[in-house]
């Protein structure tokens, strides 16, 4: 359990980031572009598979961020660049939770309930992130398949309505929109900022950087082909349609016979994505561990103190979601550009060797 | 040398014979003397109700009444025709084999004493096992006494390699404990790792094998099961087989086998018996039985109080004129009705045979449709308990840790609704994948996965397939057979 294979690091890449994309990104992008919201996404997937290969490239070294960086520019500044990126990481972690709070308050229950229904799930993540970072290979390993399971199920009930003639004319809403769009968005996709974190607990087999890139555009994929289908059903009343993932089959004609048959695949996916939201405040934790020290106190406190932190966000801000959205995807974004992109792409730097192959 | 300090054999009968009597001051503790032709005195100490008294007679104290040799042990011992004997001088050990029911005899001049093997062996016929019944394959099971399990292990792998190692727990009970194992196949580390924590082993007594389970595992408050069970020996020898190491206690005819891989127990014998296609589809027929025995009444009440969407509209509508004049929450309901399903599972299980069949009839019957006539509780809280109620039984090794959660998820689906029911599942999940047993983790092949091993997981292959031990259990022999 104390490395997570490069197997285990491909379901992640594969199955289990793009699940995090499927409940506010698809609304929010046919907000800034309409039809033309696969540009936007496909520009962050590009961009962030790029910053996936670079983190990747540091595996073979078997070392942790905090050694390479403390390597190169003395344990100062990997102190600082730690501190900073827990901060990050802490920062990431705010939207994906809220939006699962608002997920489960409007999907699990046919009332309106209190924000503090949300409150188990602290308990879980407080739980999960006092174990080691490692054991999340393990998780992966099962939530994979689950994933792909769950992704086909919801996809295979709603490609039937899609019309995806809707998408065209493709390009309508201009560059300078697809591009704004895709910094819009840049929020949704932390996953190169959480591999830093899991350098060092990841096993080195030969090509990993390039197949786990090629795996993250795999991803990818299924993210922009649950995009087309989801805007294929809604049209332009996708705007309307939040939490996409639990709207997009909801017209499947087998349902007034079986019942929300479609909501075994939701609850699936909204299974697995009780372990994605918790990974940035589980890496954030590891962080915690690197900067000061673990041990059977220090880590479960480390969790604790967190995810408590956190609570108080969810609760604070539960009724301010929408001002809190605007304010960290639209006017912060660059925090994302900065920790997501910028980071990993220089930290092909801490390479020792730097033509050594990949 | 004082009688009450002596810790050995002297060669002084009286000395040591009064020496003994002092460690053995019981009732049922005999002393028998008698002399040979040539008038060496010997004194054979045993215990009444375990030693074979006839055999004891036949065996050891007639050719000795014609002795006419010294009191050289060898010699004695030759004139003896027990095959079973052994020469001890320490008093403590002594006491000990007269206790375990074997008879130690004590003659003048020699600084040794003989135990000789006679004891006897109250023993229940070889049955098939209750709790493992199989339609196909080897219906003996395992009994409570030691020797007679260890003998069916030895008739079924006729191999050197195969090692019974005796040990010895319990502070008063000295039960005998059997460590298996087949050397060249199980990992060496796991079996020192075993043998080390049964010797320190510090308990008054050990009624009965599960005691060791707590002593064993790494997380011994966890509600998983962490070790292996089995009452019969060909499922015994299958896994020692595999590389784990299989652990039998005297008075106890379940017999522990580690590591344990959760896997196990959605495997029958009987899988291995039937075509490969048959078997995959029971394992999976269990899985899912045992999904909806825990998982069931938890949406049923998740989906009655917080998310009605859940059912069909036709099913809605027969709920709904169902459970319209039932005075209690459905939460409460279901909790009822549960409780009920156990107490009468309980009673069952404990209550003489000649008045079950009445309990049936009333827990069955009357309780049920007179509960349902009555308006207290509804016709689907009953078919669905009942349902997971059976649902339970296809995994029947894991009943203690599945019926705890059943009623777990109960609680959490009447307050917290669907969502509980998923974060509870994931930290269940978080358990099992960290949950690990002499380096076998508990939910492998499945998590890590093991692709080699699945080919007998949840889904059997065919006998070629299976060429190769479980990756898992890291046996030092990889193959199986050809």
């Amino acid at each position: 359990m104390n490395r997570i294979s490069a197997r285990q690091l491909f379901f992640f890449l594969a199955c289990i980031a793009p699940v995090g994309k499927l409940v506010l990104m698809p609304a929010q992008l046919v907000h800034d572009v309409g039809n033309d919201l696969l540009f936007p996404a496909a520009i962050n997937c590009l961009l962030q598979s790029g910053a996936v290969f670079c983190v990747l490239t540091l595996v073979r070294s078997q070392k942790s961020f905090y050694t390479l960086v403390a390597e190169r520019a003395g344990r100062a500044a990997a102190k600082i660049i730690l501190a900073l990126l827990m901060l990050f990481l802490f920062y990431a972690a705010i939207m994906p939770i809220l939006e699962q709070s608002l997920l489960v308050q409007n999907i699990f229950y046919d009332t309106l309930p209190s924000v503090l229904t949300f409150a188990p799930f602290f308990l879980f993540s407080l739980f999960l992130c006092a174990k080691p970072l490692s054991c999340r290979g393990r998780l992966w390993d099962l939530l994979g398949p689950l994933a792909i399971v769950a992704f086909v199920g919801v996809l295979a009930f709603s490609v039937g309505q899609a019309d995806f003639g809707a998408l065209l004319p493709a390009g309508i809403s201009g560059v300078g929109s697809i591009f704004k769009g895709a910094a819009r968005s840049l929020g949704w996709f932390c996953d190169s900022a959480i591999l830093l974190v899991l350098l060092g607990k990841l096993e080195y087999r030969k090509g990993i950087a390039l197949r786990g890139m090629l795996f993250y555009l795999l991803g990818g994929a299924a993210v922009l082909l649950f995009l087309a289908v989801f805007y294929g059903v809604f049209s332009d009343i996708a705007l309307r349609q939040i939490f996409a993932f639990t709207k997009i089959s909801k017209y499947f004609s087998g349902i007034t016979v079986l019942g929300r048959i479609d909501f075994l695949f939701i609850y699936l996916l909204a299974f697995v994505m009780a372990f994605y939201c918790s990974l940035p405040l589980h890496a954030c934790v590891e962080c915690a561990n690197l900067l000061f020290g673990d041990g059977k106190v220090k880590t479960p406190l480390y969790s604790a103190a967190v995810n408590a932190v956190m609570f108080s966000l969810t609760v604070l801000l539960n009724l301010s979601f929408l001002r809190t959205g605007e304010v960290i995807l639209y006017k912060l974004f660059w925090i994302f550009l900065l920790f997501c992109l910028l980071l990993p792409v220089l930290s092909v730097f801490l390479r020792r060797t730097p033509h050594e192959k990949f | 040398m004082n009688s009450a300090t002596q810790t050995a054999v002297t060669g002084n009968l009286d000395t040591d014979a009064d020496a003994l009597r002092r460690k053995l001051p019981a009732q049922d503790i005999f002393s028998f003397p008698f002399r040979s032709e040539r008038g060496i005195r010997f004194l054979v100490f045993f215990a009444d109700p375990l030693t074979d008294k006839e055999l004891l007679g036949e065996q050891v104290v007639r050719p000795l009444l014609r002795y006419e040799g010294t009191p050289a042990a060898a010699q004695v011992g030759e004139n003896l025709t027990a095959p079973e004997r052994r020469a001890e001088s320490a008093l403590d050990k002594l006491a000990e084999e007269v206790l375990a029911g074997n008879p130690v005899l004590l003659w003048e001049g020699m600084d040794k004493a003989l135990v000789v093997g006679t004891k006897k062996v109250f023993v229940r016929a070889i049955a098939e096992p209750t709790t493992d019944v199989a339609v196909k394959g080897p219906r003996e099971g395992f009994i409570e006494d030691i020797k007679i399990n260890t003998s069916l292990i030895r008739r079924r792998l006729k191999t050197p390699a195969l090692r019974i190692e005796m040990l010895n727990v319990g502070r008063r009970s000295h039960t005998f404990v059997a460590l298996c194992w087949l050397d060249g196949i199980t990992p060496q580390k796991t079996v020192d790792e075993i043998r080390s924590k049964l010797r320190r082993i510090d308990i008054d007594i050990l009624p009965d094998s599960s005691y060791l389970t707590h002593f064993l595992i790494s997380r011994p408050h966890s509600l998983l099961k962490q070790v292996g069970t089995t009452e019969k020996p060909d499922i015994f020898c299958a896994k020692i087989a595999e590389g784990r190491v299989g652990i039998l206690a005297d008075g106890s005819p379940i017999a522990l086998t580690l590591p344990y891989l959760l896997v196990e127990d959605f495997q029958s014998s009987e899988d291995y018996f039937v075509p490969s296609n048959r078997a995959s589809f029971t394992r999976i027929l269990r899985l899912l039985a045992l999904f909806c025995a825990i998982y069931l009444p938890a949406f049923y009440i998740a989906a009655q109080l917080f998310k009605l969407q859940l059912f069909p509209v036709k099913l809605l509508l027969t709920i709904a004129g169902s459970i319209q004049d039932i005075p209690l929450s459905p939460s409460l309901e279901m909790l009822l009705v549960l409780f009920v399903l156990e107490v009468i599972n309980e009673a069952s299980i404990r209550m003489p045979k000649y008045v079950g069949m009445a309990l049936s009839v009333v827990g069955a019957l009357v309780l049920g449709e007179t509960a349902v006539s009555a308006g207290f509780v509804s016709t689907p809280a009953i078919i669905i308990i009942a349902f997971s109620g059976i649902g339970l039984y296809a995994v029947p090794n894991l009943i203690e840790t599945t019926s705890t959660l059943r009623l777990i998820m109960l609680l959490i689906a009447g307050s917290i609704g669907t969502y509980g029911i998923i974060l509870f599942t994931a930290y269940l999940l978080v358990c099992l994948v960290t949950t690990e047993n002499y380096g076998a983790p508990l939910l492998a092949p499945l998590s890590p996965l093991i692709k080699h091993d699945l080919r007998d997981a949840l889904v059997k292959y065919d006998f070629d397939a299976l060429s190769r031990r479980p990756v898992a259990l890291r046996s030092r022999n990889k193959r199986r057979h050809a």
